[in-house]
């Protein structure tokens, strides 16, 4: 499905997938799909009632199946996570007057996680360093002459 | 569906992350050193963390200070409840007046409150209880007692609009003010008419009630479901 741009070597199935997850804000699509998923299950009106009760009902439905949609879209259309991030928390934290108290908040905090995750994401960082090793590299970057961007890590 | 996968410089992120990387100008991907990944920054989504926090929070208690509707809050909404048989010991009933929330959308012009009659059981017995509430469309109903074992309830009250059935009483005393009340140990307002009985029955029992408060109330081979219609 997805045809993107060859810039490495054909691998194996599971280092594709992390390839392709580094690509994106793999947990925080996910947790947001997953928690308008589990909203939509604790929804239990038949449709005939919520047509009777109009459009307090028909949002119960609508903003968990957006939640889905976004999440998935952060996913496939990670370009675009801003947009999707923000839309995704407000449509979260607004489950909590449509649908159950946000799928009895266990949806809403999937749903709430996955988006701030999903805004905090940025691409192409460099690998994961521990704490001690940052401060010690601060350290000599501040004693030796600085070349630039010498104001450093944390 | 479009597949945008993002290209290595972050396009539309204006900001560089906060910790001044030094930008490394040729892309490393495939040499020996671990590769560039997208990661999630702490502080960017605290950003967003916080206030989502703190909006969640607002909302938790606003809904427990009943200062907002959550979409499952019915109250104010009339219930019926049927039973083959009720028997009880220490009956008292008087006129009362119940109080909606305020702002409860179902107050209508009747300014949040609801004339009922107020029923008290010291003891009572009930079978093939049935509860129903209307939700527009379709009902809530519970449903217990049907089989062997019976419904049971200590120190009920019943708020209800109306009542009808058989009823046979011992010991009545009809007429006394229901402040002076003592067979069920429930107490109503001074001024207001009451009667009360030693035992009561009523068979084919049918109330429509706006409360009901019980001290133990056991509901053996208790069913609850939604139904085409009510009791």
């Amino acid at each position: 499905m997805l045809i993107t741009v060859p810039d490495r070597p054909r691998l194996g199935p599971r280092l594709a997938f992390r390839g392709w997850r580094a690509r994106r804000p793999f947990w925080g699509g996910l947790l947001l799909a997953l928690g308008g998923g589990e909203i939509l299950l604790t929804e239990k009106a038949s449709l005939k009632v919520v047509m009777h009760i109009g459009m307090q009902g028909l949002a119960g439905y609508l903003l968990p199946t957006l939640m889905v949609l976004l999440g998935l879209l952060i996913l496939f259309n990670p370009s675009q996570r801003l947009f999707y991030s923000i839309t995704g928390v407000l449509l979260s934290l607004g489950t909590w007057l449509t649908s159950n108290l946000g799928g009895f908040f266990l949806g809403l905090l999937l749903g709430a996680t996955g988006s701030c995750l999903a805004f905090g994401w940025l691409p192409d960082q460099e690998p994961r360093t521990g704490r001690r090793k940052r401060r010690r590299q601060a350290r000599a970057a501040a004693r030796a002459p600085a070349p630039k961007g010498a104001q450093g890590a944390a | 569906m479009a597949s945008s996968p993002d290209v290595p410089s972050a396009g539309n992120t204006p900001e560089n992350p906060e910790s001044g990387s030094p930008p490394e100008a040729p892309q490393t991907t495939g040499t020996a050193g671990a590769e560039r990944r997208g990661r999630v920054r702490a502080r960017r989504a605290a950003v967003m963390a916080v206030p989502a926090t703190l909006v969640a929070a607002t909302l938790a208690v606003l809904t427990a200070q009943g200062a907002l509707g959550v979409q499952f809050a019915i109250s104010g909404m009339p219930f019926t409840v049927t039973a083959t048989e009720l028997n009880g010991t220490g009956f008292e009933q008087f006129g009362n007046l119940d109080n909606m929330a305020e702002g409860s959308p179902n107050a209508g012009d009747t300014g949040g409150q609801v004339l009922v009659v107020t029923s008290a059981i010291k003891n009572a017995t009930l079978t093939k209880l049935c509860q129903s509430v209307d939700l527009g469309g379709t009902n809530l109903l519970i449903t217990a007692g049907s089989g062997a074992e019976k419904v049971t309830a200590s120190d009920l009250t019943t708020d209800s609009t109306e009542l009808s059935g058989d009823a046979a009483f011992n010991n009545i005393e009809i007429g006394n003010d229901a402040s002076t009340l003592t067979k069920a140990g429930v107490k109503g307002p001074i001024g207001v008419f009451s009667q009360q009985a030693d035992t009561v029955r009523i068979a084919k029992l049918r109330q429509t009630n706006y409360a009901t408060i019980a001290g133990v109330f056991k509901l053996p081979g208790l069913k609850l479901r939604f139904s085409e219609s009510g009791c």
